[in-house]
């Protein structure tokens, strides 16, 4: 899975923060409030990777369970494909 | 036409007569030199903009397609449109936000009402400016349905969202509860550059200004308490 182009992720007032740019604008208004994790995973499915990478990836940077990372990861998978943000 | 709008010159190219006496007083008096900011509408944007109000006129629709291109823009200079209600009080500026029909409009009257010396920079769109130490609220011909405000400018020094509610409260709030509250106000680009710089903007200016959620009524009792919260004073000494 991997995010589809057209968002720009940037810290706002201690919050990570996403909105839709070009194309993607047209599709879908507002912005997206990411939490530590959320904005962790979003950086890193920017580029193609599985779930399996994600859980590994999120283990690695928090002191995490893999359940649980695993758990994180479906639930923004779910999210953002539900969402049409990521393919 | 070149227009000075929040210390930037603006080019101005419309079709239509409306906009040119709608923005005559900010007519800058230097024709020649260069510009910041071109702004000119397609066809494509018009054609949007006269689904959306089709009961307008075509010069009333060029004209807000005209803001948008400029205040589109405004982000690589700098600058950004916030929706609000700003108010000018001892030379300090402050801005009221919140959804439609929250009561800003009501919550302004009751500042010009109640507190001497109060004048309105803008009713429904300012643009705020990025200075080094703070931001500063400029009037612009654009002044919302009520027509409020004046070729002005000041330094912003707080912002105080609104929210209806029975009894009278003001508590401020954190960086991160403005962020969410902020964005809905503001206007952002569809360019990468621009939403860029867009969210830069907002980050200093969530840094640089207090904000402060007001749960208010439609009392003097609540404009005692943004009064105080934002200015600083006690409410006997307006």
């Amino acid at each position: 899975m991997q995010i589809k182009k057209g968002f720009v992720l940037r810290e706002v007032g201690g919050e990570t923060v996403v909105v839709p740019v070009g194309k993607m604008s047209k599709e879908f208004h507002g912005m997206i409030n990411l939490n530590s994790t959320g904005a962790f995973l979003w950086r890193f499915y920017t580029e193609e990777h599985s779930v399996e990478d994600g859980v590994n990836a999120l283990c690695a940077e928090y002191d995490v369970e893999e359940e649980k990372a695993c758990a994180d990861v479906e639930r923004f998978v779910e999210i953002l494909t539900r969402n049409g943000f990521a393919e | 036409m070149v227009y000075e709008l929040a210390g930037l010159r603006v080019l101005i190219k419309n079709q239509y007569a409306y906009t040119d006496k709608f923005c005559f007083k900010y007519l800058s008096d230097d024709q020649a030199s260069p510009v910041d900011i071109t702004a000119e509408v397609t066809k494509e944007e018009f054609e949007e903009e006269k689904k959306l109000s089709p009961n307008f006129s075509d010069g009333y629709i060029e004209n807000i397609c005209l803001y948008r291109s400029i205040c589109m823009q405004m982000p690589l200079f700098g600058r950004i449109l916030m929706h609000s209600s700003i108010l000018e009080y001892e030379g300090k500026a402050y801005a009221f936000l919140g959804r439609s029909g929250t009561g800003k409009s009501t919550h302004t009257k009751l500042w010009l009402k109640n507190v001497p010396n109060t004048k309105i920079v803008n009713g429904d769109k300012p643009i705020l400016a990025c200075t080094e130490d703070q931001f500063i609220a400029f009037g612009t011909p654009w002044q919302g349905k009520e027509g409020w405000g004046e070729k002005t400018s000041a330094p912003l020094c707080g912002l105080c969202f609104l929210e209806q509610a029975k009894e009278n409260s003001i508590d401020q709030l954190t960086n991160k509860e403005v962020t969410s509250r902020l964005f809905t106000q503001l206007l952002i680009p569809e360019t990468e550059e621009g939403a860029l710089a867009t969210l830069e903007l907002a980050d200093k200016l969530i840094q640089k200004t207090p904000a402060y959620l007001l749960k208010c009524d439609i009392s003097e009792e609540a404009v005692q308490k943004s009064f105080e919260a934002l200015t600083g004073k006690n409410y006997a000494e307006k």
